[in-house]
């Protein structure tokens, strides 16, 4: 409740400044769109030159495309990491963070909350809508309550990859070249992982499990049954990965503490 | 009771060693080299509860490393810590809902929007009652007159009224325990004595106990009962400030500007029975060197009825002055006796 | 400026050759600024953590790339004239050569223009955006020995990457990169400097990053794209960044052909020139006139 409460504190004062830099808001969903769309624009290219990837045509690879994008947006919203090492640890702010009695992690989160990164969400979900009605798919009871379930789990993934990775500042140099780069291979996750080498796909499901946010869940929709069970496992891949994300910061926080700046 | 208690407080850090050169980069890619530092040498002091306590010394005595230890930000070395009735490295969330901490260098405030809602943001992260929170903003907003700043984004705000805001910001929750860190660097002396003026009465009315660093004598004259003073990362001297002064202190200078020639045997007369040196450039400048025990206005009081005097300019200690001075003087008896005095206070404290 | 300019562009390779002791002031600049390549060359050492996981990542894009690929290919005929094995080559070329010319002079001058030290970049006695290029340098030829050698080395072991093994193609590759990296970081310098117009870039260097990627050619070679498209991006000076010199290095361009890329490159190069002179002296006149 406490934490449920600062949120909303959080968005209000996000919102406030917001409102004196109402151009940026724009510019900003606009290059998150901009973003998104040459990963688009990218399926559109390949399936002008072939029929199927992998044995998914163009519609299914759409449609796990829409499907990404809606924890994508949850997680940038709420998850936002970028020059955590040089606001927080070289210019110092760990420090105020830390003589305020709430955890330090969500301090951090909530500092940084990115509501237009939402868009991205909507504009995802009326894509599965698309693509879906394209390809005839049914709609069942349980259709928005595993979206919402896969969604938190997705997110879930994101956090304690991008906390694992952010907490190495802790440790070390300032990592920010990796974030930028794992941006690149997490897009990875919404191309049938089949496609791939036996490395390749361990790598994307159980040591950076970017398929656990695209092409698995979205299986489950497709009706993919050869995915089915890796769909299912999504939740569980979302808890242990956020475990050994919070597991490593507040090591890391442990270490900062031992070290200082 | 004891505020803070600290005995053999001890930090080291491991310090990255780089090689010099392309080579040395090269082999720094491979493997590092550490030296360690220690920036606490076990060092051991009691504040008890509301007591304004000045902390000084150069940079890299070892202040900044023990406010970060006292306020839970570093795990010390080794040590034990007592700060509030918490270990402030263990129960960290909880310990910090009894302490304010500003750093003079940094903000705690939102830079875009109104210093009005980062109050209440830091209302709902301390879990300060409405109530509470209306009572005691009103209090502080008042006291240090900042109604007309509250809606004001903080980018618009000077550095002086910033920084009483940052000391609402950290009073909000009622803090038994207030650290600054250099809380008036960079300010003008207006302000400077506004904001003495209110620590000051917040330790007499709230009973608030208070540990300083600053680099500025007159801070620690208006506000300290108490000094620690720290060198390479140890206490060098704990005790009242006067003692301090009379112990190490340099004395003042008074630098005279005269309207005509005044020689300097003339200077000497007028002041004859006082232990004031005297120097002179020319027969228009002079110099006179005051003993602690001497106040100023006494010397004064010879000279300007006499003199035809066009400025005058008394330049003060300040700590780094002493702190050096101390160096100079030969530290092996004199930190000795500083030891002994801190035991002699230690008694008289707990 | 532009003869400035003109030195950094007359220095392949960028040696970090140091100042003759007796020579005279213009020799002790010059020096001053192979001194910035090495001095960028050398923090760049000092994030190791960067640069293992650096090389990994690079590999990782490489493999996904090719495998995408592959499954696009799947039967194997041509497709926008690149056959599977010239197209595994463009993937894996296209990547090292990313890790050279890419840069983040955008984010650099910006942040300097927001906090302010942009002012006392600029009264000091060098050129601030000449400075800026050869920082880029150091850190591009960082990555070039150290990632894309070795990288393009675990490359060749994972997939069937061809080389080129005549000499000529290896210098034209060179040359072109370094005009790669130029063009690139000129693009760069100019999203930079609009931190001076506007009010908060942030966006604008993010589509740029975007951009970059898409129209150069790196994601997507850019015959692929459809007619109308290519169209456009052929007038746009992003080819001339990735796919451009990718196409000599497959050998898809040949002969006469390689002359006309380097022409295109140097063209854009000397294009480039105009906005960023443009855009300097309008920061200036902003900073010492009104203030910032």
């Amino acid at each position: 409740m406490y934490y449920f409460g600062l949120v909303i504190e959080y968005l209000k004062n996000y919102m406030k400044t917001r409102l004196t830099y109402r151009a940026d808001f724009w510019v900003e969903v606009i290059s998150d769109l901009l973003f998104q769309a040459t990963n688009f624009i990218f399926i559109l290219v390949i399936f002008m030159h072939t029929n199927s990837l992998g044995g998914w045509n163009q519609n299914e690879v759409v449609f796990v495309y829409g499907f990404f994008m809606v924890p994508f947006g949850v997680f940038s919203c709420f998850v936002n990491m970028w020059g955590f090492s040089e606001r927080y640890i070289v210019k110092g702010e760990m420090d105020r963070i830390l003589t305020r009695p709430a955890h330090n992690l969500f301090q951090i989160f909530l500092e940084n909350i990115d509501p237009p990164a939402l868009v991205g969400s909507f504009i995802g979900l009326i894509i599965m809508a698309i693509s879906g009605s394209n390809l005839g798919l049914p709609f069942e009871w349980w259709t928005i309550p595993v979206l919402i379930l896969f969604t938190l789990s997705a997110v879930a993934i994101y956090t304690g990859i991008y906390t694992a990775l952010t907490s190495l500042s802790f440790y070390s140099d300032a990592p920010t070249g990796i974030l930028p780069l794992m941006y690149n291979i997490q897009s990875y996750g919404r191309y049938p992982v089949t496609i791939y080498n036996r490395a390749i796909q361990v790598l994307l499901t159980w040591i950076i499990p970017f398929a656990f946010v695209g092409i698995y869940p979205a299986a489950l929709f497709l009706q993919r049954d050869e995915m089915k069970s890796m769909a299912l496992l999504t939740p569980v891949v979302g808890l242990v990965f956020l475990g050994i994300g919070l597991m490593a910061w507040n090591y890391g926080v442990r270490r900062y503490k031992g070290a200082g700046s | 009771m004891a505020a803070i208690q600290v005995q053999d407080l001890r930090k080291t850090f491991k310090v990255q060693k780089n090689r010099e050169g392309l080579k040395g980069a090269f082999a720094d890619l491979f493997k590092r080299e550490y030296t360690e530092v220690t920036a606490v040498k076990d060092i051991s002091f009691t504040i008890p509860e509301g007591e304004i306590c000045g902390y000084i010394g150069e940079n890299g005595a070892g202040k900044s490393t023990t406010i970060k230890m006292l306020t839970g930000i570093l795990v010390p070395t080794s040590g034990v810590l007592s700060v509030g009735g918490y270990v402030p490295y263990e129960e960290r969330e909880k310990f910090v809902r009894n302490i304010g901490v500003v750093f003079g260098q940094r903000s705690q405030l939102w830079w875009d929007i109104g210093v009005i809602e980062s109050f209440q943001l830091l209302r709902k992260v301390y879990r300060v009652s409405e109530a509470d929170y209306k009572k005691r903003l009103d209090e502080l907003v008042e006291r240090l007159a900042l109604q007309e700043l509250l809606n004001r984004p903080v980018r618009k705000l000077s550095l002086g009224q910033r920084m009483r805001c940052e000391l609402v910001a950290a009073l909000l929750h009622n803090p038994s325990i207030l650290f600054l860190d250099e809380p008036t660097i960079g300010l003008d002396i207006v302000v400077k004595s506004e904001i003495r003026d209110f620590l000051k009465d917040m330790n007499r009315e709230h009973g608030t106990t208070i540990l300083l660093t600053t680099h500025d004598l007159q801070d620690i004259e208006a506000l300290c009962s108490r000094v620690i003073m720290l060198d390479d990362g140890r206490i060098i001297y704990d005790g009242g400030l006067e003692e301090l002064k009379q112990r190490w202190g340099t004395g003042r200078e008074v630098l005279f500007q005269f309207g005509s020639a005044t020689k300097l045997g003339q200077l000497n007369h007028w002041t004859d029975g006082m232990p004031v040196t005297w120097s002179a450039e020319n027969d228009l400048n002079a110099k006179a060197w005051i003993p602690l025990d001497l106040n100023v206005s006494d010397v004064l009081g010879r000279v300007v009825g006499q003199a035809d005097i066009t400025d005058i300019k008394i330049i003060e200690t300040n700590t780094d002055d002493i702190v050096r001075s101390i160096y100079q003087s030969g530290s092996a008896e004199k930190p000795e006796e500083a030891r002994a005095e801190q035991d002699g206070k230690e008694v008289v404290h707990v | 400026m532009s003869k400035m300019l003109g030195v950094a562009a007359s220095s392949p390779g960028g040696s970090t050759r140091r100042p003759d002791s007796g020579g005279n002031s213009r020799k002790l600049l010059l020096g001053a600024y192979f001194d910035f390549i090495r001095i960028r060359f050398l923090t760049m050492l000092a994030y190791r953590v960067n640069y293992y996981s650096g090389i990994l990542i690079y590999t990782l894009n490489i493999g996904v790339n090719y495998f995408t690929w592959k499954a696009i290919y799947g039967d194997g005929q041509a497709l926008g004239g690149f056959t599977a094995a010239q197209m595994t080559t463009y993937v894996a070329v296209s990547w090292m050569a990313r890790a050279f010319y890419f840069n983040n002079l955008d984010r650099e001058i910006s942040t300097d223009i927001r906090d302010g030290s942009i002012a006392i970049q600029f009264i000091r006695p060098y050129n601030y955006v000449l400075v800026k290029m050869m920082q880029g340098l150091g850190e591009g030829l960082f990555r070039f020995m150290l990632f894309m050698i070795p990288g393009m080395a675990i490359a060749m072991l994972l997939f069937p990457v061809n080389l080129p093994t005549e000499p000529s193609a290896w210098i034209g590759f060179l040359v072109m990169l370094f005009f790669s990296f130029l063009i690139n970081s000129q693009i760069n310098v100019i999203t930079g400097l609009l931190a001076f117009f506007v009010e908060n870039n942030e966006g604008m260097m993010r589509m740029k990053r975007v951009v970059v990627d898409l129209f150069s050619g790196l994601i997507v070679p850019i015959s692929l794209f459809p007619g109308w498209m290519s169209s456009v991006l052929e007038v746009l000076p992003f080819q001339a960044i990735t796919y451009l010199p990718g196409s000599v290095f497959t050998g898809r361009v040949q002969g006469v052909g390689i002359w006309n890329v380097l022409g295109i490159q140097v063209l854009w190069f000397l294009l480039l020139l105009i906005p960023i002179v443009w855009l300097y002296h309008a920061a200036r006149k902003r900073l010492f006139v009104q203030g910032g």
